[in-house]
């Protein structure tokens, strides 16, 4: 074996404590789940394991170098990265576990709790892992971390028919979308020669300086944004979320509308070069994730994703008004979101350092991830908190008179409708506005005429966002009005007070938080995706070649 | 006194709060706690209103680009964007200018009549009603006091829901479908206006060399939008001399260039600042309404509980004429001349006529009040797009009139309805003799909204029609405008003196109410409620230079800025005909050569 790479590994593996901690629990979990000891205990493992991590997160974040050379070596031989964007997506993905294990705490039964459980902890080490992959193989392999703990999951609680239909789906589309991200990795690879992804993004750029892109780079490029348009439900790649959310329990469509979610934006972000670990500043010892400012893998890509963008969030809205079944309903809503966040990825790589300065794509997609993760994971949560064994939530008709029958329950559901509707003082209404501006703030030189065109189509796409964002007011204030404005069908049982109720507060206070004040979100963001100081970016500008 | 404007937003929010944790069991302690934050938040609104008045207001001078100056202002930031000593951000900026100063007064008076006359109507689910009314209040005061064009949307927004709930929890029997259609209706508005809103920051971000500094502060935004104005015109009449002083072929050539890349930017600047135009009146226009797009407001009017009509009609509607005022027209002054005008003009005399003609044809008493609206609210559009001194005054006097008439009236066939459960013009007849006081009332409503000379609603619509009539531009002929919109006094009285005649006079026929006990005239809190608002109404009519003179400062303001913007309006006119007419010439001459 490589020496650079072994010492990589035995410097690396400190870091790696709070994903080694999860496996551990992860494994106690799957050994302990032969005995029957009940749900509370081994729930209460996962939640100790996820706050271990955490403490360790926060004990050792992020990797000084001592020299230059030795962060230079690591970035081009290192399997993983510890830059400020893989540290951000390991906080959200921890707290993010913890929440989905406090959702889905009641609705597992006592012997399926500690497998259940266990995958958890699994999709959490692979959220991490996909956030600090800084070559091929290791992100594909984090995101079948992902993957595999998740056909279990769809599996496990229920068995009846739809739920098995509904994992078959899963497991077979989601294999098929395996095979062509690892298609597309492989020309990648061919065509680079290295599977280490800053090396195969400079190549690239080095290929871009000469002339046009290799057709074959085309082909690749296709097949990556294919297999992971799958796990964000970007159209057409969504047809399974709404059977699939239908079929399992509203736990697990918790954590399938936001874990894939979150891990094929990194994915996206991380293969297509949109962020590169650049060499720390000055005197840090830090490696910073920069945003790069020409799309490394081809002025197609952004179109492609304008494209996915305008379909994903049109379909994914239209199909939304037609439903009745909750499930169904937060499932499209879940693709419509997938739409706003690839706006997002359109524009980042169109916002040059001559363009305001403090917005951008990929800290807007960031941003909204964790707002979507919130808000949604809070709609399921409450839906889950509503229901008992014997009677659950499923349609917008069993959530009539809950305004009346019961009170807070509907204010805390009505905070996430609102968020996802986008008004203001939450923090769907935030994203929504940073999304809007990064669209809008395209940037166009009178002396290149592209760049206009540019600017028009990136303008139309807000106002078709904007659009799409009045048409989603309507599906989801039809289930405020539902809460609010009729009269109760049959009434829901009194919930009880019981974990999901603080998987429910923690997503609201996040929700109204960084709603009212999101300045420490915002921050974060920013910090995660470090844009050159305003000096360094007239530098840049001036750079020829630009 | 800064303080006062952030005692006035705490007021509301704390009472809903308290009000919503009291539960619905404990009605008449949570009408009192909202009467008495209703009346101490009018107490500050005349407080500031008093000590406004008072202070020394100087205009700006006319070197000085225009823009607005609010007083008792508080600034903090919220959202920063970027590092440093340049950075900007979203920040609560709130203040008082003679603009807003009223809009706040006629809000903290209507929601004490809004508390009042919900007192008995209002029985189910009262702390949620209460607590949703005074969020209501906190919305649509952010919205009158913001300085801030990102905090402003944010309470333009907010307004939305507790007005979804009110409409659609305590309305009539058509509430659902009323209040969703509101909200979406509204909110699709909004959401175009927000794109308008982020574009006007982000523009001027680029076009002010300012390199991605973002300025959210209105009266910035204001003087930013009129430096380039001044500038870019400016830059091509410099080319030009440089051009004209230019030596040889080849700097000859060069000037040309630079002269045309100036000509470029400013063409270009023009049409971004037609789309911000379009992009912010949608919403705004929506909100108005303005007649194309006014098909919700009937609906929402004639379902809403009537505490929710009064607010809707008195106070929301403003929202939208007041964002044309402090946004529209000073951020997109040449777009709002060139192409607002023409446009808003015929749309506000169109929505003059057909909605008077609307509120003719209704049976519904209350049907026939919100279709008034949409005439009165044409008057507003009509001043404020005759761009001038007069105009502007008059639309803003109109829409504090509308908002004392209109409120007066619904809460009138509040009153009416409370009494026989019915609104139909049919069931009445003759009620004069029988409620003395109510008669009374509603006489002196009506002329208020008639537009009698000595009660408000003349002074506004004269200083409307006088500002339209003295309105000249290459595109709209002012004067058929001001002489259409006459029409619509003419037709006002029609339908109002219809309804009385129809309603309180005649033989006298009681509509059948079974149950409900014998008729009374007024009681001393509905007289306590129609008082005030009587007597704003003879205020504003015999003394309107009290409101004029406050708010002439700030209106000056827009007024230099479109007039700005019609002198470079008839600068380019002047310089094409100068342009065409060597063309001309050079034909004439070839036409006269063979």
């Amino acid at each position: 074996m490589n020496d650079a790479i072994v010492t990589a590994l035995t410097d690396y593996f400190p870091y790696l404590g709070p994903e080694i901690v999860l496996g551990v629990a992860a494994c106690l979990l799957f050994l302990g789940g032969t005995w029957r000891i009940g749900r509370h205990l081994w729930g209460s493992v996962a939640l100790l394991a996820l706050a271990l991590a955490g403490a360790l997160l926060a004990w050792m974040p992020l990797r000084s170098f001592a020299g230059e050379s030795a962060a230079r070596a690591s970035l081009y031989a290192a399997p993983l990265i510890f830059d400020r964007l893989a540290l951000l997506i390991r906080v959200v993905s921890l707290v993010g576990g913890a929440v989905l294990v406090l959702t889905s705490w009641d609705e597992v039964s006592d012997e399926q709790a500690a497998d259940y459980h266990a995958c958890i902890l699994l999709m959490v080490a692979g959220i991490n892992f996909t956030g600090m992959a800084n070559e091929l193989v290791t992100l594909f392999l984090s995101l079948e971390l992902i993957s595999i703990p998740t056909y279990i999951l769809l599996y496990l609680p229920r068995v009846d028919r739809p739920a098995q239909e509904a994992a078959m789906k899963y497991f077979l589309l989601s294999i098929f979308s395996s095979a062509l991200l690892l298609f597309g990795f492989s020309y990648l690879y061919g065509l680079a020669g290295t599977t280490n992804l800053p090396a195969l993004i400079e190549a690239f750029e080095s290929w871009r300086k000469v002339g046009p892109l290799p057709g074959l780079a085309l082909v690749a490029l296709v097949m990556v944004v294919a297999g992971l348009g799958f796990r964000i439900t970007a159209v057409p790649f969504h047809f399974y979320a709404p059977d699939v959310y239908q079929g399992t329990t509203t736990a697990a469509a918790a954590l399938l509308a936001f874990v894939p979610k979150v891990a094929g934006f990194v994915a996206l972000i991380r293969v297509l070069g949109f962020v590169l670990p650049a060499l720390p500043l000055a005197g840090t010892g830090v490696l910073e994730s920069r945003p790069t400012f020409s799309p490394p893998l081809g002025d197609q890509v952004p179109f492609l994703f304008w494209i996915v963008a305008a379909v994903t969030m049109t379909l994914g809205n239209i199909l939304a008004l037609l439903q009745d079944n909750l499930k169904r309903l937060l499932a499209y809503s879940s693709v419509a979101h997938a739409g706003y966040l690839l706006i997002g990825l359109a524009v980042a790589p169109r916002l040059t350092p001559d363009s305001t300065a403090p917005l951008g794509g990929v800290e807007a997609v960031l941003f909204y991830l964790v707002a979507y993760g919130a808000m949604t994971i809070g709609v399921f949560a409450m839906m889950s908190a509503l229901s008992t064994p014997s009677r659950s939530v499923e349609t917008v008709d069993d959530l009539a008179g809950l305004g009346r029958s019961h009170p807070l329950p509907a204010l805390e559901m009505s905070l996430f409708l609102f968020s996802l509707i986008g008004i203001p003082l939450t923090v769907g209404f935030v994203g929504k506005l940073w999304i809007f501006l990064g669209a809008l703030a395209v940037p166009a030189y009178a002396d290149v005429p592209q760049t206009l065109t540019q600017q028009r189509l990136f303008i139309t796409l807000a106002v078709i966002g904007a659009i799409n964002a009045a048409i989603g007011g309507w599906y989801y204030l039809r289930i405020v009005a539902a809460m609010y404005l009729r009269e109760p069908l049959e009434p829901l049982p009194r919930p009880q007070v019981r974990p999901v109720r603080a998987a429910v507060l923690i997503c609201g206070l996040i929700t109204l938080a960084a709603g009212i004040y999101p300045r420490p979100l915002v921050r974060a963001v920013q910090a995660a995706v470090a844009r050159p100081a305003a000096s360094e970016m007239v530098q840049a500008a001036q750079e020829p070649g630009r | 006194m800064s303080a006062l404007v952030l005692y006035l937003l705490a007021l509301p929010l704390l009472s809903a709060i308290l009000v919503a944790a009291l539960g619905s069991g404990r009605g008449p302690l949570i009408r009192w706690i909202s009467l008495a934050s209703t009346l101490g938040s009018l107490a500050l609104a005349v407080a500031i209103s008093w000590g406004f008045i008072d202070l020394p207001r100087v205009a700006s001078a006319d070197t000085e680009i225009p823009t607005f100056h609010p007083e008792m202002v508080t600034r903090v930031n919220l959202v920063p964007f970027g590092d440093g000593p340049s950075a900007t951000g979203i920040q609560f900026y709130v203040g008082v200018d003679g603009v807003n100063v009223w809009l706040v007064l006629l809000t903290a008076l209507l929601m004490v009549t809004a508390v009042l006359v919900s007192w008995t109507a209002i029985s189910e689910r009262v702390n949620e009603f209460y607590a949703w009314m005074l969020i209501l209040q906190l919305a649509m005061e952010g919205v009158f006091l913001s300085f801030d064009i990102v905090l402003f949307y944010v309470f333009f927004e907010l307004t939305l829901v507790p007005l979804f709930f009110v409409i659609g929890i305590w309305g009539g029997p058509q509430r659902q479908y009323a209040a969703k259609k509101f909200f979406i209706y509204t909110l699709t508005g909004s959401l175009i206006t927000l794109l308008g809103v982020l574009g006007v920051i982000l523009t001027l971000a680029f076009e002010d060399g300012s390199r991605g500094k973002l300025t959210f502060a209105i009266p910035e935004l204001v003087q930013m939008v009129g430096r380039q104005n001044r500038e870019l015109p400016q830059d091509i009449h410099d080319k030009e001399q440089a051009l004209r002083a230019a030596r040889g072929a080849e700097g000859q050539a060069a000037a040309r260039d630079l002269v045309r890349q100036a000509q470029e930017k400013l063409d270009h600047w023009r049409r971004i600042q037609f789309w911000v135009f379009v992009a912010l009146a949608v919403g705004f226009a929506i909100k108005v309404p303005l007649v194309p797009l006014h098909t919700w407001l009937p609906l929402a009017h004639v379902e809403a509980p009537t505490a929710g009509s009064v607010i809707l009609a008195g106070v929301l509607l403003k929202i939208g004429s007041y964002g044309f005022l402090r946004l529209c027209v000073p951020l997109a002054p040449d777009a709002s001349l060139s192409f607002g005008a023409p446009l808003i003009g015929c749309l506000a005399v169109i929505g003059i006529l057909c909605g008077s003609f609307c509120a003719l044809a209704q049976d519904d008493i209350k049907r026939l009040v919100a279709y008034s609206s949409v005439s009165h609210l044409g008057y507003c559009m009509l001043g404020m797009f005759a761009l001038n001194e007069v105009g502007l005054s008059g639309s803003l006097l109109q829409m504090i009139n509308h908002g004392l008439s209109t409120g007066a009236l619904f809460l009138l066939v509040g009153m009416l309805y409370e009494r026989y459960h019915t609104r139909k013009m049919a069931d009445y007849s003759g009620l004069g003799a029988r409620l003395h006081l109510l008669a009374v009332f509603w006489v002196f409503i009506a002329m208020s909204s008639i537009g009698l000379p000595g009660l408000n609603g003349f002074v506004s619509e004269l200083l409307v029609m006088m500002g339209m009539y003295e309105f000249q531009s290459s595109r709209v002929y002012g004067p058929t405008l001001a002489v259409l919109a006459a029409l619509g006094v003419v037709l006002g009285a029609w339908y109002m003196l219809t309804l009385l005649r129809r309603v309180f006079f005649g033989p006298p026929r009681e509509p059948h109410h079974g149950g409900h006990g014998p008729v009374r005239d007024l009681n001393g809190r509905e007289l306590a409620t129609l008082l005030p608002i009587a007597a704003a109404c003879i205020f504003l009519g015999v003394y309107p230079r009290a409101f004029i003179d406050t708010a002439a400062t700030d209106l000056r303001v827009v007024a230099h800025i479109a007039a700005e913007a019609r002198n470079r309006d008839g600068a380019m006119l002047a310089s094409a005909e100068r342009n065409r007419a060597p063309e001309q010439t050079a034909q004439a001459g070839r036409n006269n050569a063979p």
